[in-house]
């Protein structure tokens, strides 16, 4: 266990993606980012001395935020790639962290899992499709940071554990997705969205919203499913069914899906998909399955802790104390 | 947006290794010494040209870069005629009056590589005003460079397209040099796609390095433009494999061997092989075929423009129009 300290990490990738064009998705510019970061490193001064760890990112956000407010704090040894194997290698030398912020969307939370897979976060949003993180204010974010630094409140308390679906595929590395895995008839990775429905074949949900955008929007309207579940929802994709949901397929953008099959099963059953198409995770196209090979997806309850502000904030203020 | 076929997947990869073997040669020549003028060669950055061009025709329009080979090889040009404008022939695309960083072609719809950093964005916009006037359905891109994007022309271009909702896409080629200059020195942002939403359009982040991302996301924008909705900045995420000048250059020390070797590691012409291989599209049998086959169509354009007449002193005046 490492002294208690603050982590932070911010995509400065994000929210930059074609969706601009495709669908209505907001430009999240690295300008708001620093800001949101100056935000969150106030929040955790307010309460907190302890030391704040950061990944040095390409686009030098957090630096930028700390050299405006002369603030200390302790860059990550890592060198900057701008791909988000810097998120994944941030998570391994934050392991042991009290808590760590991230800024970013899905994909951002999912390469910092593959790094510390039962992380504590405080995710605040900062992408397109976003059920993982939060949209929330950072300061109040950076302050919930602080207190839990601060060692006044148990995570246990005020946490609740992610399901992560765990990927396998026939003679590749395995991968996680944190919301949702889609095999998709694409034959690229490309782009990375998800953005014709008539090529989606199959698909893995730990969450469906119908509150949400993506694919937890197009389970949610069938088939809603919450985080706290012990399941996971199962789709079977079919452009001709007469079963169709009307969903968000994107920010502004509702799309008509052909469903042939939809399932809840609980956590540890697995499923299969097989190639050739790709493989998106957590919304964005990732890994290419050859004719004929396999991914077994599997869901547990072994991911993230992911901190609700509120509770460790009315637990600060003695509001939820229990007496 | 659609999925490519075959066809397609081909033809992308053949305007590929047509500008790498076309920049590889015409850098050999340049070293040899037989190139008047400096070259701005335009390997690493194959995927973007590739990538946008594809979806264009000869009606619709480009604007090019002191870096602008690539922009037109992959819009149609023959090998032929753009050596012997790189040799100053009168056989060249400007009669050997342009050279590299003047290269034009009204019939291929290139409105001319320039020398003026910045200098074609309001050109773009002012082709694309003609055809909204015209009503036509033909689009404009404008190919610039990071430094590019902090000159006013720019500003005012994408000012102006906003505005009046032009048919112009703007492609940001961000190799993360202006010239000898890195990024951070001459701007206080990465992603110049940021800049988009203050003239009041979307801007994207492409992986440059990546020709089906180029592809699909140039393949919204030009919809987009089509169909009235007005400009798009993308912003490609690429690099160039030789120095600013030439192959080897004046062998500055403003960036490092490893970060070279980085990108090359991710070479958008590698990269795309391996996928088509995989696809069963293109074997690697046949894309090295390709490249031979290319490589002599090379060697006959320089053999051209090496036999073409220097222009005659007298036409000194011709063809200036100011």
């Amino acid at each position: 266990m490492q002294a208690p300290a603050v982590g932070l990490v911010a995509n400065p990738a994000s929210g930059k993606d074609i969706r601009r064009v495709t669908a209505r998705a907001s430009v999240f510019d690295n300008q708001e980012k620093t800001a949101m970061v100056r935000r969150c490193l106030i929040g955790v001064r307010a309460m907190s001395d302890v030391p704040i760890r950061y990944l040095p990112d390409a686009s030098r956000l957090v630096e930028a935020a700390l050299d405006e407010l002369g603030f200390d704090a302790e860059p990550l040894d890592i060198v900057p790639t701008r791909g988000a194997v810097d998120t994944t290698r941030a998570a391994c030398a934050l392991r042991g962290a009290t808590v760590v912020i991230t800024l970013g969307g899905d994909g951002t939370n999912r390469a910092f899992a593959k790094g510390w897979l039962d992380a504590p976060l405080i995710p605040l949003s900062t992408g397109t499709n976003n059920a993982f993180p939060m949209m929330r204010e950072a300061t109040t974010a950076g302050a919930a940071a602080g207190v839990l630094a601060s060692g006044d409140v148990p995570i246990e308390a005020v946490a609740g554990r992610s399901k992560v679906i765990h990927v396998e595929i026939q003679d590749q590395p395995r991968d996680i997705a944190l919301i949702d895995a889609v095999l998709t008839k694409e034959r690229f990775v490309g782009a990375r969205s998800l953005e014709d429905p008539a090529r989606f074949v199959a698909a893995m949900l730990t969450r469906a919203d119908p509150a949400g955008v993506g694919m937890t929007s197009v389970g949610g309207f069938v088939h809603p499913l919450s985080a706290r579940e012990d399941a996971v929802l199962k789709l079977e994709f079919e452009p001709g069914s007469s079963r169709v949901v009307h969903a968000a397929l994107a920010p502004g953008r509702f799309e008509r899906i052909g469903l042939a099959q939809i399932a809840a099963i609980p956590l540890g059953e697995s499923m299969c998909l097989t190639g050739p198409g790709v493989l998106a995770l957590d919304g964005e196209r990732e890994r290419v399955l050859r004719k004929g090979q396999h991914a077994l997806l599997t869901a547990h309850r072994d991911g993230p802790w992911v901190i609700d502000v509120s509770k460790v904030l009315r637990h600060a203020s003695g509001c939820g104390r229990r007496a | 947006m659609s999925q490519p076929s075959d066809d397609v997947l081909r033809d992308i990869h053949r305007r590929m290794v047509r500008i790498r073997v076309f920049e590889t040669e015409a850098g050999r020549m340049a070293e040899a010494g037989k190139i008047p003028g400096a070259l701005h060669l335009y390997v690493g950055e194959e995927a973007v040209a590739a990538g946008v061009m594809v979806h264009l025709s000869d009606d619709d329009w480009i604007t090019s870069t002191h870096r602008g080979h690539g922009h037109l090889i992959a819009k149609g040009g023959a090998f032929d005629r753009m050596f012997a404008e790189l040799f100053g022939r009168a056989t060249g695309y400007c009669r050997g009056k342009g050279g590299s960083m003047h290269i034009s072609n009204m019939d291929l719809g290139m409105l001319g590589a320039n020398g003026i950093v910045g200098a074609g964005p309001p050109i773009a916009v002012g082709a694309a005003f003609s055809t909204k006037f015209r009503k036509t359905d033909r689009v404009a891109v404008s190919f610039f460079g990071d430094g590019a994007s902090n000159e006013g022309s720019f500003h005012e271009a994408a000012n102006m397209a906003a505005l009046y909702k032009l048919p112009v896409i703007f492609v940001c080629e961000n190799n993360g040099y202006g010239e000898y200059t890195p990024q951070a020195n001459h701007q206080a942002i990465v992603d110049v796609a940021d800049r988009a939403a203050g003239y009041g359009m979307p801007g994207v982040v492409v992986d440059g390095m990546d020709a089906m991302a180029v592809y699909e996301s140039a393949e919204a924008a030009i919809d987009r433009a089509r169909s009235g909705e007005g400009p798009t900045l993308l912003e490609c995420k690429t690099y160039r494999f030789f120095d600013h000048v030439g192959v080897r250059g004046m062998g500055l020390s403003y960036r490092t061997d490893e970060e070279l070797e980085e990108w090359q590691k991710r070479d958008p012409i590698h990269l795309f092989e391996a996928r088509l291989a995989e696809l069963g599209v293109l074997s690697r049998d046949e894309a090295a075929g390709i490249h031979e086959g290319i490589l002599e169509e090379v060697k006959a354009g320089i053999e051209f423009a090496e036999s073409s007449p220097l222009p005659d002193p007298n036409t000194l005046l011709d063809d200036v129009y100011a």
